[in-house]
């Protein structure tokens, strides 16, 4: 095991990507902290109290798998598209459009089907969703030429806007009072894992995805087609693979994870839509996707790293009296740095690379 | 003549390759210099230098005898240089005005002074052009027009043109011709950069001529001609033949037949026009030619990627003209292209994975659903033992490969891939002498077990040495198809060079 460690070191892609990353961290969490010291709060004080709190208390330590759960598919969503040099940043509204499904199926069929059937069949008519929503983008992108990047981009305004209006119309709670849904009935949602905590059956749905699509990036036929593409689509295109055909597949799986990511928020944790809700989980994936360089497995430590910083920046507002928005300046700066680091990273692989050139030409 | 620019010892080095290895030559005054290369060999490498689009690693600027950096095109615009690009920068919804003015007026424009004086201007050259047309109205030479409009504004004085003439017609071609003559009458330059010899030899008063990112020869026009010049471009030496084949059996029956095949590039151009060739079983034949006069492009129609406008190919009598690119893989075509790291490998992925690439579809190595690791892996030693791939496993990064060992891996890849036939692009460009062997080898080991082989290469020491028949191609037509005792060095440079046989 620590000779495989080793190995994986000498590689200095693989060195650079855990040394960039965890620099981008610190420096985060660094430059967060002296913010602190302009509002008159004790960066180290607040730190230590909020980090006890997680360690002691079992349900808000499980607050960190309940928070990373949606994070972890929002991240595939991303990264399976980025393993394809596609870019898809609309999780947001794959995520909505997931929710949408969601709460609709499970209002109108909870009642008459058996619990476990049904969260079968809710969860299967959210992946069909997603992949449709998502698929749609790699179509045009396929099809037309169109830039995946707007396309993505604006499909998460049509979802939030189609969100908006069903919950103002058909999806509207009975009392009629706010812009939200009806609670789904308690045969709907996904079991509790862990007694006393809110952590649910989710959490290893989530892990178990990130596994199987890293099986199926790495050790599939079709996965190897999505990195060919990716990696060098000219090529891919002489060695006979469809690049189009392969396209749309890769959008219609990352929509399918953008709407698991709905499905297990309206099924786990909240049972109902709320106008508006988890409006920063689409962007929060992209910086875990590229935090873990697109990798599966790497998805689930990011998002982790994630739900731990949205934890503790919440203990810190209750013990610490930060403000709440502390969170999110932590998140922010954490997800900058990550993304700056990946130019250091790309600059370092060319400067390396090039170096290596200039020796062997001088030898 | 004054020299106005003296490029001194200029590398310049990418992550995976080497551009320009110490190139050092002088534009003079009132001259227009080309710069004559294949494909890949430099020259536009070297000229976005001059224009600030690169900066060199190694060696100096000298600009009217002063050592001078140049950080971007405005830079080069400062010292009145200008440079077209092959592909064309404009606006397509803006008018000529417009795109000419771009970025290159402030504050209150008055347009119509603009308009008068680019007016001005292209009537001093003839060009005939309406300032007031939409660029998507006007014709490739007409936008070209406008490029150079669009330097003349800037008062250019030192003027680059990338591959000019690429995507005009020859009516065009003339009035191009003639206006840098008239350009440089006014004691301007121009670098005319170019792989076509005829125009070369039409316009330019100097010539450099480079190679593999080289320089291999600067002469004055006066003192050449095309059969030099050709020489010199694909480095001839017939001195060093390859193992000459121990005679295989060339049996009567067809594997390729390829009959008036016609293709157009994105632009409408023939790059191939009306070609007609077969390659028969165990026959090695060979496409001899300046590179970029449509060899990768007959290439592409075989393997699938081009698509044919008119014409028929058939694969042992099946037509396989509308087949697509997996299914002529699976009819049993193999294909080296000569653009290794753009159309044949994936840098990033390992030897292994790359042995994969073209049978993602096979069962032959899945374990279920699953990629079958072992049986990838000991297929790719064994490939990694036959053909001497020097890497530490199958697990090394194709990227990390030597160009030799590179080569090696999709060798190995083709061979087996190509049951029937093998098509190879300029299989040893940029090889040593060691890799060159190899592959040679390979070549004959394959037309022996009855497959057919087609060819493509610019060193006609292969062609001469291991081919049974030769076609010789120029501006993507056969000038004739040859067997080598019917043709001598001379006569190949000639056919090269655009001369063609009256009667055959």
């Amino acid at each position: 095991m620590i000779n495989q460690i080793k190995t994986k070191f000498s590689d200095p892609d693989f060195k650079d990507l855990v040394v960039t990353n965890v620099v981008a961290i610190i420096a985060g969490i660094l430059i967060s902290g002296i913010m602190l010291l302009l509002i008159k709060i004790n960066p180290i004080e607040a730190f230590s109290v909020a980090t006890a709190s997680v360690m002691s208390d079992k349900y808000t330590f499980a607050e960190i798998l309940v928070k990373a759960t949606p994070l972890i598919f929002t991240g595939l969503a991303f990264a399976f598209t980025y393993k394809a040099n596609l870019f898809n940043i609309g999780a947001q509204g794959q995520f909505y459009i997931g929710t949408i499904v969601a709460v609709a199926i499970s209002l109108s069929i909870g009642d008459v089907v058996p619990g476990f059937i049904g969260i079968i069949v809710v969860m299967a008519l959210t992946i069909v969703a997603g992949a449709i929503y998502g698929g749609l983008i790699g179509l045009v992108k396929a099809k037309k030429g169109a830039n995946e990047f707007l396309i993505s981009m604006m499909s998460t305004y049509v979802a939030i806007a189609f969100m908006n209006f069903l919950l103002r119309t058909s999806l509207r709670e009975t009392r009629g009072e706010y812009p939200q849904t009806d609670v789904i009935p308690e045969s709907m949602r996904l079991p509790i894992i862990w007694g006393g905590t809110r952590l649910h059956l989710g959490f290893i749905l989530a892990v178990l995805t990130a596994v199987t699509l890293w099986l199926i990036l790495f050790k599939t036929p079709f996965g190897f087609r999505v990195r060919a593409v990716g990696n060098n689509a000219s090529a891919a295109v002489q060695a006979g693979i469809n690049s189009s055909k392969t396209t749309i597949i890769t959008f219609a799986i990352s929509g399918a994870m953008g709407a698991l990511a709905g499905f297990l928020v309206v099924n786990g944790i909240q049972y109902m839509v709320i106008q508006g809700y988890y409006a920063e989980v689409g962007a929060l994936g992209i910086g875990i996707a590229i935090l873990a360089n697109g990798n599966p497995i790497g998805v689930i430590f990011a998002a982790l790293l994630f739900g731990g910083i949205q934890v503790i920046g919440i203990e810190m507002t209750m013990r610490a009296k930060t403000p709440t928005s502390f969170t999110y300046l932590m998140l922010g700066c954490v997800t900058l740095f990550v993304i700056i680091s990946y130019y250091f990273r790309r600059v370092m692989k060319i400067n390396r690379d090039k170096k290596k050139l200039v020796d062997g030409v001088s030898k | 003549m004054k020299k106005v620019i003296e490029l001194k010892n200029i590398s310049k080095y990418f992550a995976k390759v080497i551009a320009n290895k110490d190139v050092s030559f002088d534009l003079h005054e009132g001259e227009v210099l080309a710069l004559l290369g294949e494909n890949g060999a430099g020259k536009s490498t070297i000229m976005k230098i001059l224009y600030g689009l690169y900066h060199q690693d190694e060696g100096k600027i000298l600009i009217n005898g002063e050592e001078t950096r140049i950080d971007s095109p405005k830079d080069a615009m400062k010292y009145g240089i200008s440079m077209i690009q092959q592909h064309f920068s404009l606006v397509e919804a803006h008018t000529v005005t417009e795109n000419i003015i771009l970025g290159h007026v402030k504050g209150n424009i008055d347009v119509n002074e603009c308009t008068n004086k680019i007016k001005e201007l292209s009537d001093k050259y003839g060009f005939n052009l309406n300032p007031n047309s939409i660029i998507r109205d006007l014709s490739v030479g007409e936008r070209q027009k406008v490029e150079i409009l669009k330097a003349l504004f800037q008062n250019t004085e030192i003027l680059i043109m990338d591959e000019p003439t690429a995507v005009l017609t020859p009516q065009e071609i003339t009035n191009l011709m003639k206006f840098i003559k008239d350009f440089v009458k006014g004691g301007n330059s121009v670098v005319f950069i170019s792989h076509k010899l005829n125009e070369v030899m039409e316009v330019a008063d100097n010539i450099v001529i480079m190679r593999n990112g080289e320089l291999v020869g600067n002469v004055k026009k006066t003192e050449t001609d095309e059969k030099k010049l050709a020489n010199l471009m694909v480095g001839r030496e017939l001195n060093q033949t390859p193992t000459k084949s121990i005679s295989h059996v060339v049996e009567n029956e067809n594997v390729l037949d390829m009959t008036n095949v016609t293709c157009v590039d994105r632009d409408g151009i023939k790059v191939l026009n009306n070609l007609s060739l077969t390659v028969r079983k165990g026959e090695i034949f060979g496409i001899a030619g300046v590179s970029g006069n449509g060899q990768q492009e007959l290439c592409e129609a075989i393997s699938g990627v081009r698509e044919l406008v008119d014409g028929k190919i058939t694969l042992l009598n099946e037509d396989i003209g509308s087949l697509s690119v997996y299914e002529r893989i699976k009819a049993g075509i193999g294909y080296v292209p000569s653009n290794r790291h753009r159309d044949a490998m994936i840098s990033d992925m390992t030897i292994a994975e790359n042995m994969f690439l073209k049978s993602s579809f096979e069962n032959k190595w899945l374990a279920g659903k699953l990629i079958d690791k072992e049986k990838l892996n000991s297929y790719t030693n064994n490939k990694i033992r036959d053909f001497s791939i020097k890497a530490h496993g199958p697990d090394a990064k194709a990227g990390g490969l030597s160009g030799g060992n590179q080569q090696k891996v999709i060798l190995a890849r083709e061979v087996d891939n190509g049951s029937k036939l093998i098509v190879l692009d300029q299989p040893t460009r940029g090889l040593d002498l060691g890799a060159i062997n190899h592959v040679h080898k390979s070549i004959v080991r394959e037309s022996k077990n009855g497959k057919g082989i087609l060819l493509v290469s610019t060193e006609l020491s292969e062609i001469f040495g291991l081919c049974d028949r030769i076609g010789v191609i120029y501006q993507g037509e056969l000038q004739g198809i040859y067997s080598p005792d019917e043709l001598t060095p001379e006569k190949v440079g000639l056919l090269m060079a655009g001369w063609k046989e009256e009667v055959r």
